[in-house]
């Protein structure tokens, strides 16, 4: 039985003579979180946009929970729910009057009930009646979540939520929607531009350029498309010994210090450098294997330095 | 369409109502200080005129009142949610189009009735005007036929918002103006250049405001202005919302609706 929830096949966004999303296709499954990412103007946002019905395809195919968003645009959207940094409640109106709009938008048989317990869940409640102007940006990410929730949705779209937060409400943010992922098997499609957040929650990262879905993988996936890793030796003598060994050895190297030097190797060719220099009368005090992270893999997307099969 | 959904945008309408201070002022403030002035014109006009005239400029003005609130309220709206950001928020829930439509007239009609009603009480206690002389049964049909004009203006006019953006929202406040001096609020269509008569016959209100000035003026009634107004409301509304629901798609085929936010 097919378990995802949101499929998008062959989708395709013009605008004008620009291609803005160009045939992409992905799913997401059911209690996962897929991360979404891509430099600026890679076509995520459009691609968020159409999701959501605020932009229209010029071709391809979205189904959520197995339905034609299309035909069943309403009846769809009652199951999935928004949020972003970047757009905000109507501000004049308190946080409790934009809460009972959007209940009311969702047809919810108690609002009150819903919205007071979801308030407490997000210890907000202190600011309901306070206008959405007058509340701090946390407290807005917190009632935009809290107002994401509304119709407990079975799949979220969340564009940057994270944006402008500081490190510490971002970390509670971060920890928010794995709760959310375990409490209630949500669905999440993630946007960022934080690689530590994705790396941290997401199950699968699509990473998207020029409106080109370029990579697809879980984010350890991700890493491994870089085959090079680096390894710091912090040694005690003989620099010109580590240096023929180097040479020797046909490595990349540089001396970040007279007595550190760091070294391109491949993964797999790691233990055996280890393993040989620790041969040689070479002292070495230190030693940091540094593997390829997300964002090693997203710059190299962003700034097209490499090719990959 | 959703009840809900419906007293959604209803709901939102009446809490900005109250808390945005400008609304307030655009909404009672200025209307009520344009009744005290036509007020005391129409005072004056009638020391120096036959009483109808007098009569009929305070009554111009209440009517014109009515379709300029309700217009703006349809227009407005979505302008709020713009300037917060939150007019995403709204059309990624269940609200359709149609329903969002409708709320916004009704929020319009209702908007304009409490306006009305107001200042028709400030008519009737301070200038002695009261706009039920013209029969209530007169009065609810040109309401009627006052309130599709406005529809038929606003819906016009959110299209152009939702399709052009902030760039254009001066029309929510600015474009019902120009039809001011051509529907011949405060005086008889033949006081116009006789070039703009027609175009003043194109336009509801104009009949509206001939039939009231009848009434006032003791003459018999043309019920044929009701139909003929009626008509041509049909036909406006029905562009109306077909020009909105082109400029809607176009909005989102082109990217600027999800781009309108502030």
């Amino acid at each position: 039985m097919d378990s995802s929830v949101l499929t998008v096949s062959h989708l395709v966004k013009d605008y004008g003579s620009f291609r803005a999303v160009n045939n992409i296709s992905f799913t997401i499954p059911k209690g996962k979180i897929v991360g979404f990412l891509g430099p600026n103007g890679a076509g995520k946002t459009t691609t968020i946009q159409i999701l959501l019905g605020i932009t229209t395809a010029t071709s391809g195919k979205i189904e959520y929970f197995g339905k034609d968003f299309a035909k069943h645009r309403s009846a769809i959207l009652q199951r999935i729910n928004f949020t972003s940094a970047f757009n905000t409640l109507l501000t004049r109106i308190s946080v409790f009057e934009n809460m009972m709009v959007f209940a009311y938008l969702y047809g919810l048989k108690n609002p009150k009930d819903k919205i007071n317990e979801l308030l407490n869940f997000f210890e907000i409640a202190h600011i309901a009646n306070v206008r959405y102007q007058d509340i701090s940006t946390g407290q807005k990410t917190r009632v935009n979540f809290a107002k994401s929730l509304l119709n407990d949705p079975e799949i979220l779209l969340m564009d940057e939520p994270t944006a402008s937060l500081d490190p510490d409400i971002a970390d509670k943010t971060l920890a928010l929607i794995e709760y959310l992922r375990e409490s209630r098997n949500i669905s999440i499609l993630y946007t960022s531009h934080d690689m530590n957040e994705i790396t941290r929650i997401c199950d699968e990262v699509i990473i998207i350029d020029k409106g080109v879905i370029v990579a697809h993988d879980t984010p350890l996936g991700l890493t491994k498309m870089i085959p090079n890793a680096q390894v710091r030796f912090v040694f005690d003598n003989n620099k010109t010994a580590i240096k023929k060994y180097l040479d020797d050895h046909e490595f990349e190297y540089d001396f970040e210090k007279n007595n550190v030097v760091l070294i391109n190797a491949q993964e797999k060719q790691i233990p055996k450098l280890i393993f040989g220099i620790s041969k040689t009368d070479i002292l070495i005090t230190d030693i940091d294997v540094i593997k390829p992270s997300l964002e090693d893999v997203f710059l190299l997307f962003a700034r097209k330095k490499h090719e990959f099969s | 369409m959703n009840f809900l959904r419906i007293k959604a945008i209803i709901a939102q309408e009446f809490y900005m109502s109250y808390r945005a201070i400008e609304i307030l002022m655009d909404l009672v403030v200025f209307p009520v200080m344009s009744i005290v002035v036509f007020g005391f014109l129409s005072k004056y006009l009638t020391g120096i005129n036959t009483p109808a005239v007098g009569r009929s400029v305070l009554m111009g003005m209440l009517l014109w009142q009515f379709i300029w609130i309700t217009q703006y309220t349809v227009s407005f709206g979505s302008l709020w949610n713009i300037w917060s950001r939150n007019l995403s928020n709204l059309f990624v829930t269940p609200l359709t189009v149609k329903e969002y439509l409708f709320a916004q007239t009704m929020s319009g009609v209702m908007k304009g009735l409490f306006i009305l009603f107001l200042s028709s009480l400030l008519s009737v206690y301070i200038f002695d005007f009261n706009l039920l002389d013209i029969g209530l049964v007169n009065l609810v049909l040109i309401i009627i036929n006052l309130s599709l004009f406005a529809f038929s203006l606003g819906v016009g006019i959110l299209g152009l918002i939702f399709r052009f953006g902030t760039r254009i929202q001066a029309f929510a406040w600015g474009f019902l103006p120009f039809f001011q001096p051509i529907t011949a609020a405060f005086y008889p269509v033949h006081v116009l250049p006789t070039f703009l008569q027609p175009v003043a016959y194109m336009l509801p209100p104009t009949y509206m405001f001939e039939v009231a000035r009848q009434i006032l003026g003791g003459d018999p009634i043309d019920y044929g202005y009701f139909v003929m107004a009626f008509t041509i409301n049909i036909v406006y509304l029905t562009l109306a919302v077909s020009f909105f629901h082109y400029l809607y798609n176009k909005s989102k085929e082109s990217g600027q609706f999800a781009r309108n936010e502030g």
